[in-house]
């Protein structure tokens, strides 16, 4: 057989392989990709706390990987876990992600809180970028609603605390948050946490 | 030579419209392939069901001795008292609804010739491809050693139990010795975990009581973190004595209770003596394992160096710089799937990476963490230069509280990826 012809064989017996269509068929993006499961849930679709990444967008994914790896965005881990792929990689992985899609969660959470937060949400205008509901309306901001409420609290009190690194693109929400105490932070994440669109 | 790349291209992209993998021709070589996979733990319960993924049309057999899998990572909570033994049992269900074919029973041998492997109950089941993950076994480097005196805990079930009813029946004012073994042995920064649970124990409930370790090495993982943690929370109750100060227990007596060190003699009220390891007993009993009492593999696809069609993966194998663990376990049989997918298929198996992370809960609220990413280089999987690393030292306790929370959600979501 030709060897162009072989070759072009075994990349399409290949990319069927290892899985699903578009990014999730290409092996060298599964075989990187899969193993984020044991922090990150199978394909991304996370049981709580760390949080859910199927689904975000293919730009948010690889620039806020990017972000982690450079340590302009505070973490526990993942700057650690960042550090360890190239470019290449870490697009192949947000092309992986981008692909699957966004599991949808009930979480227990307080009915209270989540109005209180909705308000704030409302008031403090966060609805402006991250839509009326959490489902954020432009390509690099990740969807709010229903990830989990730990990860985003968490993140929240990050991106407020002024000794911490913060990507530019997320420079805008330390202004905004500066003036929000942790209860408030709490009742924001409680609010997008209990929505489902 | 009657189709050239680029018709070929549109052939593909043409079939790609009505099915992205339709290419019965191409793929079907992966739907009569026969694979079983021994031991239903961390690494085999990862292959059995990525192999499925990656091999839709395969049998894919699991033969697991246990119908209950205990999960060892958080059996040191169930020690402390934050989790229970139902919270760290696990079942096949999950694999089986996926297509697995679960038979549980013990294997007895496996004819690597014939490629069957036998079973204590189920008789002889035929393989193209074998998957062994049976994880560890003990070596004989403690004198007089019996686990039902000096529980070792080091497999989760009721060596968890037993020492869980000795901590508790033990009275408040004794002390607790932990012999931690020398390296390499299942889960590095296990042993000072477990340390810290005891003591978490203690505290609450027995506060005149001390935990001493008694370890085989001068160093261990995570030690810095681990020592800043004993003494913001354990103080006073914690205490470790490495080999240089008399630390290594060489010999026990079963009908004392006593611990013998170099110099020493000690008679601790509980005693959770952890011997050295080495690769499962069914790994050497398969002349699996060489000298070191592990599996050298081809550290690519984890394919064995002894014998072809047979793969090792998980705490029984050599894997370079990876540490023995469930994550690596995980892992492992993640790319041995992808592996053994690419040999049926007949394609060259894309670069393979691996993770690890291994976190570690010193209180409920106080989580620390070790991580790696890794690559092949040289035929050896090698941490990639610059990634990882261990959780700052002196962080703040509210650093300390989203890692332990992330350690929850770690295994909550690994679970889910073995057992779904
Ligand atoms: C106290 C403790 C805490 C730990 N904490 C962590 C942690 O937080 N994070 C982490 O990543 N790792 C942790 N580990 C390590 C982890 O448990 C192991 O690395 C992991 O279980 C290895 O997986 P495995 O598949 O090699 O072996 P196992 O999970 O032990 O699975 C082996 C399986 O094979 C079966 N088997 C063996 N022989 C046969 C036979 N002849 N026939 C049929 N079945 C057979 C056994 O019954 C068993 O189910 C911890 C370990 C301990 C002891
Ligand atoms: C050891 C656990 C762990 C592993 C392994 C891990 N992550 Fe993470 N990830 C986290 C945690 C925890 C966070 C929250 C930030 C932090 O504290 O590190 C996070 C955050 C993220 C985010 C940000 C999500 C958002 O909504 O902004 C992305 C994207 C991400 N991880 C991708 C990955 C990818 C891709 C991999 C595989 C290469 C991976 N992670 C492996 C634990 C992990
Ligand atoms: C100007 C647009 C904009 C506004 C207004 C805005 N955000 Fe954001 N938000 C973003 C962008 C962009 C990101 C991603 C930042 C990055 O790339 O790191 C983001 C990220 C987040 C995240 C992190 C989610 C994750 O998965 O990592 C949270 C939480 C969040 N915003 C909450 C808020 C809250 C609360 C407000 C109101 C106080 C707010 N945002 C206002 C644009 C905005």
């Amino acid at each position: 057989m030709h060897r162009r012809l072989a070759s072009a064989l075994s990349l399409v017996a290949l990319a069927c392989a290892l899985g699903g269509p578009s990014h999730a068929a290409d092996p060298s993006a599964a075989i990187v990709s899969k193993p984020c499961a044991g922090c990150h849930g199978i394909d991304g679709a996370s049981k709580g706390d760390a949080p859910i990444i199927a689904g975000l967008s293919a730009p948010y994914l690889a620039s806020t990987m990017r972000a982690y790896k450079n340590e302009q965005r505070y973490a526990t881990i993942m700057n650690r876990i960042a550090k360890g792929y190239d470019d290449a990689q870490l697009d192949a992985m947000a092309g992986y992600f981008s692909s699957q899609s966004w599991p949808n969660t009930k979480q227990d959470i307080d009915a209270g809180q989540a109005t209180k937060g909705q308000a704030l949400h409302a008031s403090k205008g966060c609805l402006g970028c991250h839509g009326p509901q959490g489902v954020s309306m432009m390509p690099t901001a990740p969807r709010l609603a229903g990830q989990y409420a730990g990860f985003l609290e968490q993140q929240m009190k990050d991106y407020r605390d002024p000794g911490k690194p913060i990507p530019p693109a997320a420079m805008v929400m330390r202004s905004m948050l500066s003036g929000l105490n942790d209860a408030d932070i709490a009742a924001l994440a409680a609010f997008y946490a209990s929505q489902n669109p | 030579m009657s189709m050239n790349r680029r018709s070929f291209l549109q052939l593909a992209a043409g079939s790609a419209a009505l099915s992205v993998c339709g290419f019965p021709s191409l793929v079907s070589a992966g739907d009569k392939v026969s694979i079983v996979v021994i031991g239903g733990g961390y690494g085999g319960a990862t292959a059995a069901r990525y192999l499925l993924d990656y091999l839709p049309g395969a049998s894919v057999t699991l033969v697991e001795k246990n119908k209950d899998y205990y999960s060892c990572p958080f059996s040191n909570e169930v020690l402390g008292g934050e989790k229970s033994m139902d919270d760290i049992k696990f079942g096949y269900d999950g694999l089986a609804a996926k297509g697995v074919k679960v038979v549980i029973d013990e294997v007895t041998g496996v004819d690597m010739d014939g490629k069957k492997v036998s079973t204590a109950n189920s008789g002889k089941i035929p393989y193209d491809y074998l998957v062994v993950s049976p994880g560890i076994s003990f070596r004989d480097n403690i004198e007089g050693y019996d686990a039902e005196v000096f529980p070792h805990a080091w497999k989760a079930g009721p060596q968890t139990v037993l020492l869980r009813k000795k901590l508790e029946a033990m009275e408040d004012g004794g002390v607790v010795m932990l012999a931690a073994p020398p390296n390499p042995f299942r889960c590095p920064p296990g042993p000072y975990e477990r340390a810290a649970q005891i003591a978490h124990y203690l505290k609450h409930h027995k506060p005149k009581s001390k935990l001493i370790i008694m370890d085989s090495k001068d160093k261990f993982s995570k030690q810095g973190l681990f020592m800043e943690g004993y003494k913001k929370h354990y103080d006073g109750i914690v205490e470790w004595r490495s080999a240089a100060n008399d630390g290594k227990v060489l010999a026990v007596n079963a009908d004392s209770g006593e611990l013998v060190t170099e110099f020493d003699e000690h008679k601790p009220a509980v005693a959770n003596v952890i011997p050295a390891q080495k690769a499962g007993v069914l790994a050497s009993s398969l002349g699996l394992t060489d000298d070191s009492g592990w599996c050298p593999v081809d550290q690519r696809t984890f394919e064995s160096s002894v014998h072809s069609d047979v793969y090792v993966i998980g705490d029984a194998c050599i894997a370079g710089a990876m540490p023995k663990s469930g994550y690596s376990a995980n892992s492992q049989g993640k790319v041995c799937a992808a592996a053994i997918a690419a040999k049926v298929k007949g394609y060259e198996m894309p670069n393979p990476s691996y993770l690890n992370t291994c976190y570690s809960l010193i209180t409920p609220e106080h989580g620390i963490s070790v991580a790696a990413v890794y690559r092949l280089q040289d035929g050896t999987i090698a941490g990639v230069k610059g990634a990882g690393g261990l959780s700052p030292l002196n962080a703040s306790d509210e650093t300390r509280k989203a890692e332990a929370m992330y350690a929850r959600s770690w295994f909550r979501n690994i679970t889910t990826d073995l057992f779904g």
